[in-house]
């Protein structure tokens, strides 16, 4: 602002500075023609005494130019119009001359001011445009700083949410299979007696909940190498058909009431995997495709090699996924309607399967199932 | 043995927990239908008539309270709600829209059993059907035509407060009343939010009932309310 206004100081016209600057040309110039002043016409000294005028107007304006302008009429009259020395004219030719010099300089004195107003007003404009614009950019380097600020802000908030419906899911979920087991252990401490397989059967329930806990507890675990970047795949050589093999037998409380039909080629090239990580996606997606089969249907887990990789797929005989269920599916916290489960199991595949350059998709079956297929990288050499 | 056939309905969407209580009522005695859907638990409450129903709030299709309401509109039967998360507002939202108890999981199976013992014993006195001028709950009887109350007999001195808050209690006897719904009853809408009062009233009344601490009769259920039960 400091700067905008020096410069306007020092292109206001200077009536003074002008008048003086015309006076001291009128002077000059009049020395210097005098010498000559029987040899030249008075024209020429008239024209030349215009110089000045037209000086005083540019640095002094419109008042200096006028005052310039008579007092180049008196030098004029008194130097070169006859008697010579003093301000009477004797000629009446001369009196016109004279007339026509004051209003020729004044005229032109004017002209030239008004022009010189006219650039300096322009100048003025185009500086103040310029400041303007100079405001407006920082305006608009604020306003982006803001929008940024915003960002951030919406960026922590949402990661807020994520740990607060983090927090929910977990303790509900870690507390539904404790509930069962501290109801099973509180009832036989009381001395409930049971008939045998009954018994059996429950504490059956205590082993199959108790492994659950441990579930939940390997998905956080990876939840929270995937938040700290952490996860990175130790590769070793694996054949798809025994992990699935020790992982069916592992899990198979979970398919009391459904079949599970594994068909893997034996000609499938051995894998390059971590074997803990792909272990849990796997875990995941059968036990998400568990939770949503109906008692008595079928699953169906099946492998094919192609170029590199190997592509797994999972099929479910469940009602299947709807729109947005599928194209948020592995997001985490997305649980379907009335799902049980923390949803974060798929958000959990998703990283890992990524993390060993693979992709993971879900899809609905022509009939009304949900499919779930990932690819895996092959050992090479 | 704590029945002899009471049709207990378990509406439960957690297979394993469903499980689980069905075989421990069993082996009490109880007669158990399960049902894993909010939309099945109501079908049967209205086609089967059960004795009481243990309610889990958290179901898959139908909010547990809505379930609570929609039962109470054509069943007198004690509603013991389960909740999940222990989140206080929900229970007591539940007790107000006519559960009787609740258990928080997760829940020891012995305390799940005696709340049921409680419903059982006193489901023929619930709900604010029963407007008989004598109420008795065990040894416990209050006089509502007279104001009277007497413990084995002998008759007790009580203020007409300590009396209202008594009698709001002993006709929903086995029932949890929320502060809430005691409060609007005995001191009236502008005074639901003092359960100060409570505090004293029902520490009056023990005293007066000579309560027993270790079996009371005026249970003190932690910021949630009170209820009646006959001595043990």
């Amino acid at each position: 602002m400091l700067g905008v206004d020096r410069s306007r100081r020092r292109r206001d016209p200077k009536p003074e500075f002008g008048l003086a600057a015309g006076i001291a040309v009128v002077l000059a110039a009049t020395a210097i023609l005098l010498p000559f002043r029987s040899d030249i016409s008075r024209a020429s000294p008239a024209l030349i005494l215009v110089i000045p005028v037209v000086l005083a107007a540019v640095f002094g304006g419109r008042m200096a130019a006028i005052a310039t302008a008579v007092v180049g009429a008196m030098a004029f009259s008194i130097a070169f119009i006859p008697p010579v020395g003093s301000l009477r004219v004797a000629v009446s030719e001369d009196a016109v001359a004279l007339v026509v010099f004051i209003a020729v300089a004044i005229a032109t004195g004017t002209l030239v001011a008004s022009e010189a107003d006219r650039r300096r007003a322009a100048e003025q404009r185009a500086e103040e445009i310029e400041a303007m614009h100079g405001r407006y950019q920082a305006l608009v380097e604020e306003q982006e700083r803001l929008r940024e600020e915003t960002a951030r802000l919406a960026v922590l908030e949402q990661v807020d949410k994520q740990r607060a419906a983090l927090l929910r899911s977990v303790s509900h979920d870690l507390r539904t299979p404790l509930a069962s087991i501290r109801a099973v252990a509180t009832d036989l401490r009381d001395g409930a007696a049971y008939a045998r397989p009954i018994q059996e059967e429950l504490l059956e329930l205590v082993c199959d909940e108790a492994e659950r806990l441990d579930r939940i507890v390997a998905n956080l675990l990876s939840l929270s190498r995937i938040e700290t970047g952490a996860l990175q795949p130790d590769r070793q050589a694996v054949a798809l058909e025994e992990l699935l093999n020790e992982l069916v037998t592992r899990l198979r409380r979970l398919f009391v009431h459904i079949t599970l039909d594994v068909q893997v080629p034996a000609a499938l090239p051995l894998l390059d995997i971590d074997y803990v990580q792909i272990d849990q996606v796997l875990t995941n997606v059968l036990e998400n495709a568990a939770r949503h089969a109906p008692p008595g249907s079928t699953i169906r887990v099946s492998a094919a090699s192609s170029e590199g990789s190997v592509t797994v797929a999972i099929v479910d005989q469940g009602p299947g996924l709807n729109g947005d269920e599928i194209e948020h599916i592995f997001e985490p916290f997305r649980t379907g309607k009335g799902s049980t489960s923390t949803g974060v199991g798929l958000a959990i595949c998703k990283a890992i399967v990524e993390a060993h350059g693979g992709m993971i998709s879900a899809t609905n079956t022509p009939d009304g199932g949900a499919e779930f297929r990932f690819t895996l990288p092959v050992r090479r050499g | 043995v704590d029945s002899d056939g009471d049709l207990v309905l378990v509406i439960e969407d957690e297979r394993s927990m469903a499980r689980i209580m069905a075989a421990s009522l069993q082996a009490r005695g109880y007669e158990v239908m399960v049902a894993r859907t909010g939309q099945d638990g109501l079908d049967r409450s209205a086609a089967e008539n059960p004795a009481v129903v243990i309610l889990d709030l958290g179901l898959p299709d139908i909010d547990g309270i809505e379930v609570c309401r929609r039962i109470r509109q054509w069943s007198r039967a004690p509603i013991i709600v389960v909740t999940a998360d222990g989140a206080e507002d929900r229970k007591i939202l539940a007790l107000d829209e006519g559960a009787d108890d609740y258990v928080t999981k997760p829940f020891s199976m012995p305390e799940l059993l005696a709340r049921l013992r409680v419903a059982v014993r006193h489901r023929q006195a619930f709900g604010p059907f029963v407007d008989d001028d004598l109420i008795e709950v065990g040894d416990l009887v209050v006089d509502t035509a007279d104001h009277q109350v007497t413990v084995a007999g002998a008759r007790v001195e009580l203020t007409p407060k300590e009396f209202e808050f008594l009698a709001l209690l002993a006709r929903h006897q086995g029932k949890v009343l929320t502060h809430r719904t005691i409060l609007h009853h005995v001191w009236g809408p502008e005074a639901v939010n003092r359960t100060e009062y409570l505090r004293t009233y029902a520490n009056q009344l023990r005293k007066k009932l000579q309560d027993d601490s270790s079996s009371p009769r005026l249970i003190t259920e932690p910021g949630v309310g009170y209820r009646l039960v006959a001595r043990e």
